[in-house]
């Protein structure tokens, strides 16, 4: 706004903002105060903030429970997620950004409309044929699931990079003699390494974050990733609200770092949700 | 030397209709290819798949026998489904209503320039971005039964403890205010860039014309927010017609049924229940009725 507001003005808005920052992030505050004591402590409180601080929910997560063997799979499904993702999309996303066509443009169309399908209809058939696979419990199968419903984010993404690279070098190399595929691979690709990388980090975060597909896929505790492994803490008439706390903050942790990383490329993949034209 | 530059850009004319306008180079259908064929693979066949199961009574171990149009008729008959309906759409309508008004707000706040803002605008975000799990851990911690910190809070000031889970009405207003929580982030960063992006002219203009900040807002800020606010509320209401996470995690679509959303029923008949068929109708109904909201999304976008 033009306008320059009078100070009383400006730092009332400002305790009003910080105020609501805090209420709003109030209950993820309180998780992670809370994991810092156990559920007996929890039980009994009567003040909001830890009188005697612990990090016993975290040594019994890391010794008694199937915490790491969570984690790994999170991290086998997250990588593999986001190594599969960045050659499609970057393979994908070229195509869009470079070159037009009938065929093209029906595929961006499909891109954009795939994301609002209810994927139950097909995870339906997914899982009667992947148990037909032996497939169930397998981290490939979420990987290939993951991939592919978060296809059209990536694309979009990895297609917006590529338009903010200029088509002259590769008219300069094809002049020299370079072939197209070359092109891609030694020109453009280096040209978009933080587009690249923001694309694999928005992959590995989107499969890290899953909860809906993993639950159906993966069954067997041996084969959970972590937002699946989670629910186990959470028995309706026993809850265990101590181990419950520590395992969503320690989950917490490298969602929160890793975005901090990506959050300037947001505005990338905003146009894959089709808010730019 | 104008020859020169004239030749020039005929040259890069040329190479440019050479490099990327001609309509029967390979090099876009192969970088197409592996995209086109997982999509093909894993979304398209398995959906039309689906479709069919729709018209089938098999089991999930079991294929079943053709049917025909009897587990539409049997879901047309069932309360479930019209509960599901019902919740769906209140779900919907609510949580867009609630999360459109207060992103609206806190994004017109962030647009003022105020000392801090880009660390207001990061930890704003977090809501949205950490795990469902996670979001509705740190919740049910807070309102999961009479002994929990909000009932606290509650019975302190000399009222009875309510039951956010277990009571069919306030189960409901649970689940909606959770997904508000957790959906205003995308509204806030979608409108402040909206925000942003308005001719600064329009306001001196209407400075210049005597407006207050008040009518300012309702006459220039509102106007040029239009567009973009129907394609965001149709994208949002797309997104929350489709959740699972929020109430499955939170309530399991209890007590009685009373937060079960299309997506949660599909989920149940098919590997509660293991009725594929019903499971498999119920899951392309809900396909319908997107479509209908996608269909003027896409009318939307073109006009824009």
């Amino acid at each position: 706004m033009s306008r320059a507001m009078k100070p009383a003005r400006r730092w009332g808005l400002f305790g009003l903002l910080a105020a609501i920052v805090v209420v709003v992030n109030l209950p993820v505050i309180l998780m992670i105060l809370n994991s810092l004591q156990t559920t007996e402590q929890l039980m009994t409180a009567r003040t909001l903030l830890p009188t005697h601080p612990t990090l016993a929910n975290f040594y019994y997560l890391s010794g008694r429970t199937s915490f790491w063997t969570y984690l790994r799979n999170s991290m086998i499904v997250s990588g593999g997620c986001a190594a599969l993702s960045v050659v499609l999309a970057a393979l994908a996303g070229y195509a869009l950004s470079r070159f037009r066509g009938g065929f093209l443009s029906v595929y961006a169309r499909l891109l954009f409309v795939v994301q609002m399908f209810p994927i139950i209809l097909a995870l339906i058939p997914l899982f009667v044929l992947f148990r037909n696979l032996d497939l169930i419990n397998n981290p490939l199968s979420v990987i290939i699931l993951y991939t592919v419903f978060q296809l059209p984010f990536a694309t979009w993404m990895a297609r917006s990079f590529f338009d903010t690279i200029p088509r002259d070098l590769e008219e300069a190399a094809m002049v020299d003699g370079c072939s197209r595929f070359r092109i891609l691979v030694r020109i453009v690709l280096p040209l978009s390494g933080p587009g690249i990388a923001a694309i694999s980090i928005f992959s590995f975060l989107f499969s890290y974050n899953e909860f809906f597909v993993a639950n159906i896929f993966l069954r067997d505790e041996s084969a959970m990733t972590l937002p699946v492994g989670i629910t186990m803490f959470m028995q309706q008439y026993s809850t265990d609200w101590g181990s419950l706390m520590a395992a969503a903050t320690v989950t917490l942790i490298p969602t929160f770092l890793l975005f901090l990383g990506v959050q300037k490329y947001i505005a990338y993949g905003a146009v894959g949700s089709g808010l730019k034209g | 030397m104008a020859l020169e530059f004239a030749a020039a850009r005929e040259t890069r004319a040329w190479l440019r209709a050479r490099l990327w306008d001609r309509p029967d180079q390979a090099l876009p259908y192969l970088l197409l290819a592996p995209s086109v064929a997982m999509m093909l693979a894993i979304v398209v066949y398995p959906m039309a798949q689906g479709f069919y199961y729709g018209f089938t009574n098999g089991t999930l171990i079991r294929p079943g026998a053709f049917v025909g149009l009897q587990n539409y008729a049997m879901l047309l008959g069932y309360s479930d489904f019209w509960n599901a309906v019902t919740f769906s759409v209140v779900f919907a309508l609510a949580n867009v209503a609630g999360c459109y008004s207060f992103g609206l707000a806190l994004a017109v706040l962030l647009n003022l320039d105020l000392p801090g803002r880009g660390f207001f605008r990061t930890a704003l975000l977090l809501p949205w971005i950490i795990p469902s799990i996670v979001a509705i851990v740190s919740w049910r911690w807070m309102i999961a039964d009479e002994n929990a910190i909000a009932n606290r809070l509650i019975t302190a000031f000399g009222l009875g403890p309510i039951f956010f889970l277990s009571d069919s009405r306030w189960a409901v207003v649970s689940v909606i205010v959770i997904k508000i929580w957790r959906s205003f982030p995308f509204m806030m960063l979608s409108l402040l860039a909206a925000l942003q992006g308005i001719d600064q002219s329009l306001y001196e203009a209407a400075e210049m014309d005597g407006a207050s900040r008040r009518q300012a807002f309702f006459h220039v800020t509102l106007p040029q927010l239009k567009d973009i606010s129907i394609v965001l509320c149709l994208l949002m209401t797309i997104w929350t017609v489709n959740d699972f996470d929020t109430p499955w995690l939170l309530t399991q679509g209890g007590p009685a049924n009373a937060t079960e959303n299309l997506i949660l029923l599909a989920y149940r008949y098919t590997f509660g229940r293991n009725n594929v068929g019903l499971g498999s109708a119920t899951s392309f109904i809900t396909l319908i009725i997107l479509m209908v909201l996608v269909v003027f999304l896409l009318r939307r976008q073109r006009e824009r």
